[in-house]
């Protein structure tokens, strides 16, 4: 692995509950969790950028709607 | 690219000893060259003569491992992998590692999902009568399994399987999925922690 740098990071309450029960649900430590959200909020936005669009489809398949990402 | 290079070994198919080789953590632009300069010839002659007597050819020789690269340069979520030996590149592996588990028992957790993997067209026994280099796909799955380990994945990896790789598959103890309609229908392979644990042991 390359080397790591550590920051502190300040979250508000209902946004660390957020990561812990996704750090639960995942089977992830924390830190483990926001560098995945990292890599998924980059690939997204270099693939928006480059022109692509993300759709979220219902589970029936009945809806199909494009998620706006910032 | 973390450029970590560690030493594993490879087995010399004439021989059955044991060879020492390179596992770069990152496919740098040497063995693109090395890929473009040495595989293509020989997998362009091994495909002529395999045209010629009507044997299947692998079902990556169309791969374009430039591209490829290209296509995840930057991105976080890839890794690349090459093994060297004998100042050749003998094989290549592209993972992601924003993939989720399909298998019940770990559904939505996330996995080393492996993108690619390929050997030197002259490890591989489908294109030549005698493969110089065995062993380069066991290696690449233990990078898998250990970088899925150091990002806290405990070990699951996950993959889709050209058909003439699903021996290979099933013999390091993957759990077949079956085929993937969203895949071209291949079939789709997982790896348990437990799984892992077997295979290390091997």
């Amino acid at each position: 692995m390359g080397g790591k740098k550590t920051m502190t990071l300040n979250l508000t309450e209902p946004e660390m509950k957020v990561l812990e029960e996704l750090s639960l649900k995942k089977d992830l430590s924390k830190t483990a969790v926001i560098r995945q959200a990292l890599r998924l909020y980059q690939l997204v936005d270099v693939r928006l950028t480059e022109g692509g669009k993300l759709f979220i489809e219902s589970a029936d398949k009945n809806e199909k709607a494009e998620l706006m990402v910032l | 690219m973390n450029g970590d290079i560690s030493k594993v070994w490879l087995v010399d198919k004439k021989t059955g000893g044991l060879v020492e080789a390179s596992l770069y953590d990152g496919i740098t632009e040497a063995h693109l060259k090395d890929v473009e300069k040495s595989w293509m010839p020989k997998l362009r002659s091994e495909l002529q003569r395999l045209r010629a007597t009507g044997r299947p050819h692998p079902q990556s020789s169309h791969w374009n491992w430039r591209d490829k690269v290209e296509h995840m340069r930057g991105l976080l979520a890839y890794r690349g992998f090459a093994v060297v030996h004998e100042g050749h590149t003998q094989g290549l592996m592209l993972v992601k590692t924003t993939h989720p588990c399909r298998l019940p028992i770990q559904r939505g957790k996330p996995l080393v999902y492996v993108d690619y993997l390929e050997t030197a067209p002259w490890n591989q026994r489908e294109l030549v009568m005698q493969p110089q280099f065995g062993g380069i796909g066991l290696v690449m799955l233990a990078a898998a399994i250990t970088l899925s380990r150091e990002e806290g994945f405990a070990g699951r990896i996950g993959l889709h399987s050209l058909p003439q790789a699903v021996k290979f598959y099933e013999n390091c103890g993957m759990t077949n999925l079956g085929s993937d309609p969203s895949k071209q229908g291949l079939p789709y392979f997982e790896m348990t922690p437990e799984q892992v644990a077997a295979f290390l042991e091997k």
